[in-house]
C-alpha cells in the first residue's frame, strides 16, 4: 500500500467520523420544568404589579357638543336618574322641491303633514313605553350662523327664536327595536300641520310665487322648523330619526277621475340641522357639578368624584366627560427597588347597577391627554399598535362586573411617572365618548371613584420592572 | 487532496459549529457546573483510568508524571472531539422531548519529551461547563393571579490551560507538576415571559468570571517483575485554591433597554484538595490491566456554594480498565500497531439534590489504530452511562458518547539520528 492510499483511507475515516458527528448535532433539546425547587435568591429583576396607584376621578362639564349635521333629528326628553332631566329639540330647514308639478284652477289643497322616518338601529335613550307629544314649531329667526360671534357652526346650546303657536302637534308611542309607532304606519311617523301654511304654500306653487322660484326666496319666507317634545305630557325617549325629513303637501287634481297627488319639501342645508340638548340636573347626583364655561376662551372646570356621588359620569353628547389624574405615581418611581415601568393597564368598570339595554354604554371609550386646562387633546397611543384605543368594550348584562373598557397606558405612565413639573398632577387622561356617538347618541357611563372595591372601580394596573440593590 | 481539505475543513466547522448548542444538563445550574472527568486520550476506552498509566506516544495527562514516558525527541499533538446523545427520564422531563445530542470539542494539548528525562505538555481543557434551559410558571409580585413564565438558562464553562512537567529519577520514579490555570465565564440569564405570546418581558443576565491557580502534583513508580510483567503505581494531589469570582449584572426591559447594568463585588468560589491513585500492570507488553479512584474534598467548600435544595459534597470515583495492544517488532524495538480497550467506571458526583448524591456510572469500550507510514493516530471511544436519578423528583440521564481523538507525532530535534 502506497503513502498516498493510507492518506485516502484515513481521510476517509477522519470524514466518516466527523459526518457522524454532524448527524448527532442535529437533536433537539429536552423540555425540562422543575417548578420552583431550584431557584434561590439570584438577585435577578421580578416584574411586580402595583393595582393600587390613586386614581383622581372628576367629572368635566363643557358647555356644548357639536350636534349639527350628525344625520339623526334628536327629539324627545327623558329623565335620567343619575343625569337627570334631558330635553332635546331638533331644528331644521325646509328647501324646495326639484320641480313643481302644474297646477290649474280646478285643483284642490288637501292638507298638509310633517313626515318623520325612523329605521331600526336609529339611536335613542329612555322608556319606549311612554307616550310622548310632539310639537311642530316655525322658527321666526332667520336661520343663519351669528357673524357677529363670529359663530362657525351650531351646536347643542345653540337655538332660534320659534313662534310660540305651534303649527301641529301629535301623541304616538315608539316601538324601535320592530320599528314601529303607534299610528301604525310603520316607521313612519306623520304629524298634522296647520292649514293655513299649506294653503299659503299651495297657493305659492299654483301662482308660481317669488318665493318658490329661489332657494333663498324660500328661506327667507319660511326659516325653518323646530320639532320638540311636549315636556308637559310625558318624559319617555329621545330619539334620532333619520334626517330624510319631509313636508308633504296634499292635493287633489280634478278630472275625468280625481287623483290624490303630493308635493314634497324635504330639509335643506344638513350640516344647518342641528339638536339642541338642555339639561336639568338640579334634582340629580349631579346638582353639584360646577357650571360649563360661559365666556369664549373659559376652560371647562372638573368636579372630583367625591362631591357627586363618588363617580364620575360620562355622557359627551350632553358634554359630560371623565378626567383621571394619578397624583401619586412618582411614589412609585421612587421606590428602592423601581427600574422602570414594563406595562401600564388601565381598566374602567362602569358601575354595575348604572347600566342596561335602556341605558347603553357607549360601545367606545377614547382615552386622551389632558392638562389643567381640562381640555382633550391627542389620542393616547397603544404602546403595541401605535393607534388610538377605545377600550375593545367587553359588555356583559348578566354579570355586569365583567363589563369592561381596557387600555394599554404605558406609553403615559412612562412618561408621567418621572414628570416632575409643577403642572404633573393636572396632567391625565380624558375619557370620552368618541365621534359620531359624541353628537349622535345619549349613551352614557358611570365609573365608580377609589372609594369602591378594586373590582368594581377604575384601576390602573402599573407593572414595574423591580431589582433590589445588592451589592 | 485540495478538495479532500476542504470536505474535512468543512466537517470540522460544522462540528464546531453544532457546538453552540450543547446538550442540556439540568444540575449543571448548581455548583460550578458539570465537572469534567474525561481526559479524551489513550485512557478513555479505559474509564478515563490511567494515573498510574505511561506511555511513549501518547500524553497521559490523567497524570502529569506520565510525561517523562515520552519517546526522547518525541513531539506529539492530540486533539479530541466528542458527540454525545442524552435521553432524560424522570417528572420533571417533558415526554415530547426528551433526548438531545451535540458536538463539542473537548481536548487540545501538545507535548514534547524536551530532555533525556523530561517530559513536558501544555494543553486546553474544559473543566466545567453549565449548560442549562427550563421554564418555571411565575406569579408576578404584587398578583396571585397574574402568571408569566420564568425562563432560565445558564451557558458557560470554566477552561483550563495547563503546563505540565515530568522528571525521571532512577528510570523508575517520575515526578509531575502541572500547573494549571482555571478561567472562564458562567452565564446566567432568568427572562420573565409573558405565557401567551412567549415575548421577554425583563430580563437579568448574570455573568460571573472566575479565574486562578490550580496545581496538580503527581508521582510515578514503574518497573519490570521478571521478563514479561511490568507494573506501575501512580498518584496525584491537587492543592485547594480561591477561585475568584467576578459579577457583573445587566438587566434588561422588554424593550432590550438597559436598566441596570452593575458590576458587584469580587467573592471567592473554591476547587477543592483531591488526589487519586492508580495501579497498572502489563504483561508481554501487550496486555494492560489499569485501576483508578479519585477523591474530590468538595464538602469543604460547600459555604461557597450556597443554593437551595442541593449542597455539594465529596466527589469519589473508581474505574477499571483493560487494553490488549498489537505490535510488530521494527529492529530492535516494538511498534504498536492497533489496540482495543475496555472500561468500567462509578462515582459518586460533587452534587446532592435533594438529599440525593448524584451517581454516575457506565462502561467504555475503544479501538485505536497507530499509522505506520504517517505521523497520526487515531482513537475511537464508545461510552455509555447513567447519571442521576429519577427518584426524588431528580432526572437520570442515559448517555452514549461518540469520541474521536487525534494524535500527531513526529521525532523533532534529532540532528539527523531518528533512532537509539
Amino acid at each position: 500500500m502506497t503513502i498516498n492510499n493510507y492518506l485516502k483511507k484515513e481521510t476517509h475515516l477522519l470524514l466518516s467520523v466527523l459526518s457522524l458527528f454532524s448527524l448527532l448535532s442535529c437533536q433537539k433539546q429536552p423540555k425540562l420544568n422543575f417548578g420552583q425547587d431550584y431557584i434561590g435568591d439570584n438577585g435577578a429583576a421580578n416584574i411586580v404589579l402595583v393595582d393600587t396607584a390613586t386614581v383622581r376621578m372628576s367629572t368635566v362639564r363643557v358647555d356644548s357638543s357639536a350636534t349639527a349635521g350628525t344625520g339623526y333629528l334628536q327629539v324627545g326628553s327623558y329623565t335620567d336618574p343619575y343625569f337627570g332631566n334631558i330635553y332635546s329639540r331638533a331644528f331644521l330647514q325646509v328647501g324646495l322641491p326639484g320641480s313643481f308639478p302644474t297646477i290649474n284652477q280646478f285643483d284642490g289643497y288637501d292638507s298638509i303633514g310633517l313626515i318623520m322616518l325612523f329605521k331600526k338601529g336609529n339611536p335613542h335613550y329612555g322608556d319606549t313605553t311612554v307616550t310622548m307629544n310632539y310639537k311642530i314649531n316655525q322658527v321666526t329667526d332667520l336661520y343663519e350662523l351669528n357673524e357677529s360671534i363670529n359663530q362657525r357652526g351650531f351646536y347643542s346650546n345653540s337655538s332660534f327664536n320659534i313662534n310660540p303657536n305651534p303649527l301641529g302637534s301629535a301623541s304616538f308611542s315608539l316601538y324601535p327595536s320592530i320599528p314601529l309607532t303607534s299610528q301604525g304606519l310603520g316607521d313612519t311617523l306623520k304629524i298634522r300641520l296647520n292649514d293655513s301654511l299649506g294653503q299659503a304654500m299651495f297657493n305659492m306653487i299654483y301662482n308660481n310665487s317669488d318665493s318658490i322660484k329661489k332657494s333663498q326666496n324660500f328661506l327667507n319666507w319660511f326659516h325653518g322648523l323646530c320639532i320638540s317634545p311636549d315636556t308637559s305630557v310625558g318624559k319617555g325617549i329621545i330619539y334620532g330619526f333619520s334626517d330624510s325629513i319631509l313636508l308633504r303637501v296634499y292635493y287633489h287634481e280634478v278630472g275625468a277621475v280625481t287623483s290624490y297627488k303630493t308635493i314634497d319639501f324635504g330639509i335643506t342645508n344638513k350640516s344647518f340641522q342641528f339638536n339642541n340638548i338642555i339639561t336639568d340636573r338640579s334634582n340629580s347626583v349631579l346638582a353639584k357639578l360646577k357650571p360649563a364655561p360661559t365666556g369664549q376662551g373659559q376652560n371647562p372646570l372638573t368636579t372630583v368624584s367625591d362631591s357627586i356621588g363618588n363617580a364620575g359620569y360620562i355622557q359627551s353628547i350632553t358634554g359630560l366627560n371623565v378626567k383621571l389624574t394619578f397624583p401619586y405615581l412618582n411614589g412609585i418611581a421612587h421606590r428602592q427597588d423601581y427600574l422602570s415601568v414594563i406595562r401600564a393597564v388601565l381598566t374602567v368598570k362602569p358601575v354595575p347597577t348604572s347600566f342596561s339595554t335602556t341605558w347603553t354604554l357607549p360601545p367606545q371609550l377614547s382615552i386622551d391627554y389632558t392638562d389643567l386646562n381640562n381640555l382633550i387633546g391627542s389620542p393616547i397611543p397603544s404602546s403595541t399598535t401605535g393607534q388610538a384605543q377605545t377600550g375593545n368594550m367587553t359588555v356583559n348584562y348578566s354579570v355586569p362586573l365583567n363589563t369592561v373598557y381596557t387600555y394599554d397606558v404605558t406609553n403615559f405612565i412612562k412618561a408621567q411617572i418621572v414628570n416632575v413639573s409643577p403642572n404633573a398632577t393636572d396632567q391625565g387622561i380624558m375619557l370620552n365618548t368618541p365621534p359620531p356617538a359624541s353628537t349622535n347618541s345619549f349613551v352614557r357611563a358611570i365609573l365608580a371613584d377609589g372609594s369602591t372595591p378594586i373590582n368594581q372601580r377604575v384601576t390602573l394596573t402599573i407593572y414595574y420592572l423591580s431589582l433590589y440593590p445588592h451589592n | 487532496m485540495k478538495i479532500r481539505s476542504l470536505l474535512i475543513s468543512l466537517s470540522i466547522f460544522t462540528s464546531l459549529g453544532a457546538m453552540a448548542q450543547g446538550n442540556f444538563s439540568p444540575y449543571s445550574q448548581m455548583g460550578i457546573g458539570d465537572l469534567e472527568d474525561g481526559y479524551y486520550n489513550r485512557t478513555s476506552g479505559m474509564a478515563n483510568t490511567g494515573q498510574a498509566y505511561r506511555n511513549n506516544r501518547f500524553l497521559i495527562s490523567n497524570n502529569p508524571a506520565s510525561y517523562s514516558g515520552l519517546t526522547d525527541q518525541f513531539f506529539t499533538l492530540e486533539m479530541g472531539i466528542r458527540g454525545s446523545l442524552i435521553n432524560y427520564y424522570g417528572t420533571p422531563v417533558d415526554p415530547s422531548s426528551k433526548q438531545s445530542g451535540d458536538i463539542t470539542f473537548r481536548r487540545l494539548a501538545m507535548g514534547m519529551k524536551l530532555a533525556k528525562h523530561w517530559g513536558s505538555s501544555i494543553g486546553l481543557v474544559p473543566f466545567s461547563t453549565q449548560n442549562y434551559e427550563y421554564d418555571v410558571p411565575y406569579y408576578l409580585q404584587g398578583s396571585s393571579s397574574e402568571l408569566a413564565n420564568l425562563h432560565y438558562s445558564g451557558h458557560g464553562s470554566v477552561n483550563k490551560v495547563y503546563w505540565g512537567n515530568a522528571y525521571e529519577f532512577f528510570h523508575h520514579l517520575s515526578v509531575g507538576v502541572e500547573a494549571g490555570y482555571l478561567f472562564g465565564q458562567l452565564n446566567q440569564k432568568s427572562s420573565i415571559q409573558n405565557l401567551g405570546s412567549g415575548t421577554t418581558l425583563a430580563s437579568t443576565t448574570n455573568t460571573v468570571d472566575l479565574n486562578n491557580l490550580y496545581m496538580q502534583y503527581g508521582l510515578q513508580v514503574y518497573g519490570h517483575i521478571g521478563k514479561k510483567w511490568e507494573y506501575s503505581l501512580g498518584g496525584t494531589f491537587n492543592s485547594r485554591n480561591d477561585l475568584l469570582a467576578s459579577y457583573n449584572r445587566i438587566v434588561l426591559d422588554n424593550d432590550s433597554i438597559n436598566r441596570n447594568s452593575q458590576q458587584l463585588s469580587q467573592s471567592y468560589l473554591g476547587v477543592p484538595n483531591a488526589f487519586g491513585a492508580g495501579l497498572s500492570i502489563t504483561h508481554n507488553q501487550k496486555y494492560t490491566f489499569v485501576a483508578d479512584f479519585r477523591h474530590q474534598a468538595w464538602g469543604a467548600e460547600k459555604n461557597a456554594y450556597p443554593g437551595k435544595n442541593y449542597t455539594v459534597v465529596d466527589a469519589n470515583r473508581g474505574s477499571i480498565g483493560f487494553e490488549i495492544s498489537r505490535k510488530k517488532s521494527f529492529y530492535n524495538s516494538k511498534v504498536e500497531l492497533s489496540y482495543v480497550q475496555a472500561g468500567a467506571y462509578y462515582g459518586d458526583s460533587y452534587l446532592q439534590i435533594n438529599g440525593k448524591q448524584i451517581k454516575d456510572y457506565g462502561v467504555t469500550a475503544a479501538f485505536g489504530v497507530n499509522g505506520l507510514k504517517t505521523p497520526l493516530s487515531y482513537n475511537v471511544i464508545f461510552q455509555y452511562g447513567i447519571k442521576g436519578t429519577q427518584n426524588n423528583n431528580l432526572i437520570e440521564q442515559r448517555y452514549f458518547n461518540l469520541t474521536f481523538v487525534v494524535n500527531y507525532g513526529a521525532i523533532w530535534f534529532t540532528r539527523g539520528k531518528k533512532y537509539d
